[in-house]
């Protein structure tokens, strides 16, 4: 076959595909910035025929957004750092320490792995409904902590069986013990695991509608934007500028994240870690 | 004796959190899907298998149509899901420059949240002539005479459904194959260029056997992804018609979580995850003696 025609056709497949890919997003930034009427722009259009800031004037003054962020963003990054101080200090102990049943322990979290975790959150909701913290930030974060522990202590068992012995032993040799280990050893030489793990558990946070929803929609005070902007879509149904305004507030954390840490977001590592037989 | 103490300050603190939130819920829910619980008084009692009778039993077999739609979607949005994250894939890496730009820009919608994502597709699918979709079938392509009411109607509301989840989830699988295309030997292929293998014989016997780990692992993880279908429920079409685009986890929380019925919601719950170890055991399987056959 011709060489160059087929790589032509390959580039015209590709760039049909993009714009497949990215439509969705210009019409939400389109429409963000569009004059609300009470029917939809016929014919649809991306770029607006006025350009307002109104919907996000909306937003901010009358929706209070910045609240919600920060709501989200406060029970974001706890719920990631705790996840890993405690996955990572689990993982170590399955890695490195030959603990008594530790092979037993393994299986049961791999077996919980297969399941989703929001099969679950009817007995969820009434244990943490039970200590009264329905409707707060804590409980919420302490559910996700929870919930998180098998799977990420499952991904980083994985590197931290990677390293090697010897460089551990070295340390023991020093007269330094297994936290010795885990803070000037491990901890470093995982590094790019550990911001793998960091952005996967940022992002899965970040979006959650379901747990969120179900813990804290007793509280209008402790909402976070995911439950805000599907209110928004409820309460107005056809102001779609509003509710896309809310949608690129929110995904601009995602986005710079994104830009800033994409390495991690390609997962080389994970599929490593988690195919290789 | 003494490693067992030296790893508990590591293991425990982790492992409190998972038996009050993973191990011990799991129980409950399965004691829950067989008894009736009152939040008020905080009461349970036992039921038998009043939960699951109730579910089959219904006169709008909501359960059925639930359990219908998971599987329409992994059977719809798993391969094509695959397939066009391969084809993706070996485009982009056949590719001398800008493959990182099209990885970059192919992956936005994998991080994009299923809620946004959802109600994008709501303004797309939309039912008037204005709807994009309506708009290019109808004014552009001419093939449909008038809108499609896309969201109110059974097939019509699993179609945008199914679209959603293929959009959202095909990056994701192309950057996975990507990964895994780069890690096969160029000796093979040289060795069938030499051979005289034609492109097909390349693609059979080199690289769909090189990459089935890859795709092992991507049919799990969209498997289990087709139990979780929720979101797209509640934003597009909300179960509408009568519970036919509905899925098992919307039906579980508007059982619970609208109509507080805690024994049936735990009942969903219980046959969800049986389905999903039976579906991953059952694939585990048939993979297997694949191999063996492959083998021969």
């Amino acid at each position: 076959m011709n060489r160059n025609l087929s790589k032509i056709i390959i580039m015209i497949f590709l760039i049909a595909g993009i714009f497949i890919a990215i439509y969705p997003f210009l019409v939400m930034i389109g429409n963000s910035f569009e004059v609300f009427t009470f029917s939809l722009p016929n014919p649809p259009r991306i770029f607006p025929k006025e350009f307002t800031l109104d919907n996000y004037r909306e937003v901010i003054f009358d929706y209070e957004i910045h609240k919600y962020f920060f709501n989200s963003f406060s029970i974001t990054v706890l719920t990631t750092v705790f996840v890993i101080m405690l996955a990572a200090l689990s993982a170590y102990a399955f890695a490195k320490i030959p603990f008594l049943g530790r092979n037993v322990l393994f299986q049961v979290y791999i077996f919980t792995l297969m399941i989703p975790g929001v099969l679950n959150i009817i007995p969820q909701f009434l244990t943490i409904n039970s200590v009264g913290l329905i409707g707060t930030r804590f409980g919420l974060i302490l559910l996700y902590v929870g919930t998180g522990i098998c799977g990420n202590t499952f991904f980083l068992k994985g590197f931290f069986q990677q390293i090697q012995n010897e460089l551990l032993e070295s340390v023991v040799i020093d007269g330094g013990n297994h936290f010795t280990i885990f803070t000037k050893i491990v901890i470093p030489l995982a590094k790019p695991a550990i911001a793998t793990l960091a952005v996967l558990t940022f992002l899965g946070t970040w979006d959650d509608f379901f747990t969120a929803k179900v813990i804290l929609a007793a509280n209008q005070n402790v909402l976070t934007l995911p439950i805000i902007i599907h209110r928004i879509n409820g309460q107005h149904a056809t102001k779609f500028g509003l509710v896309f305004a809310a949608s690129l507030i929110t995904l601009i954390p995602v986005i710079i994240l994104y830009i800033v840490a994409q390495k991690y977001f390609i997962v080389g590592g994970l599929t490593e870690g988690a195919v290789k037989e | 004796m003494e490693n067992t103490k030296k790893a508990l300050p590591f293991i425990l603190p982790g492992f409190i959190l998972a038996v009050i939130f993973i191990f011990y819920p799991t129980i409950r829910n399965i004691v829950i899907s067989f008894s009736e619980y009152n939040l008020i008084q905080r009461t349970m009692t036992f039921k038998g298998l009043d939960n699951y009778i109730a579910l089959i039993k219904e006169p709008q077999n909501r359960f059925f149509l639930a359990y219908r739609n998971n599987i329409l979607y992994a059977l719809v949005v798993t391969p094509i899901t695959l397939f066009l994250g391969l084809i993706l894939a070996s485009s982009i890496n056949s590719l001398k420059r800008f493959s990182v730009s099209f990885r970059t820009i192919y992956y936005l919608p994998v991080i994009t949240s299923w809620i946004i994502a959802g109600l994008v597709f709501k303004y797309l699918f939309n039912a008037g002539i204005q709807g994009p979709i309506n708009y290019l079938l109808l004014e552009q392509l001419h093939i449909i005479k008038e809108p499609i009411n896309w969201l109110k109607t059974e097939w019509g509301g699993n179609f945008a459904i199914w679209v959603l989840g293929i959009w959202k989830n095909v990056g994701y699988a192309m950057v996975l194959y990507m990964a895994a295309l780069q890690g096969i030997s160029k000796s093979y292929y040289e060795a069938a260029e030499i051979e005289g293998a034609n492109r097909w014989q390349i693609l059979r016997r080199i690289t769909i056997p090189s990459i089935k780990p890859i795709t092992y692992f991507l049919t799990i993880q969209l498997l289990i992804g087709s139990f979780n279908v929720f979101l797209q429920v509640l934003v597009l079409t909300g179960g509408e018609p009568r519970g036919q685009t509905s899925s098992l986890q919307y039906l579980l929380y508007s059982r619970t979580f609208e109509l507080y019925k805690f024994g049936e919601g735990a009942a969903i719950g219980v046959i969800t995850a049986v389905s999903i170890l039976v579906f991953t055991i059952l694939l585990n399987k048939s993979l297997h003696q694949d191999n063996v056959f492959g083998a021969k």
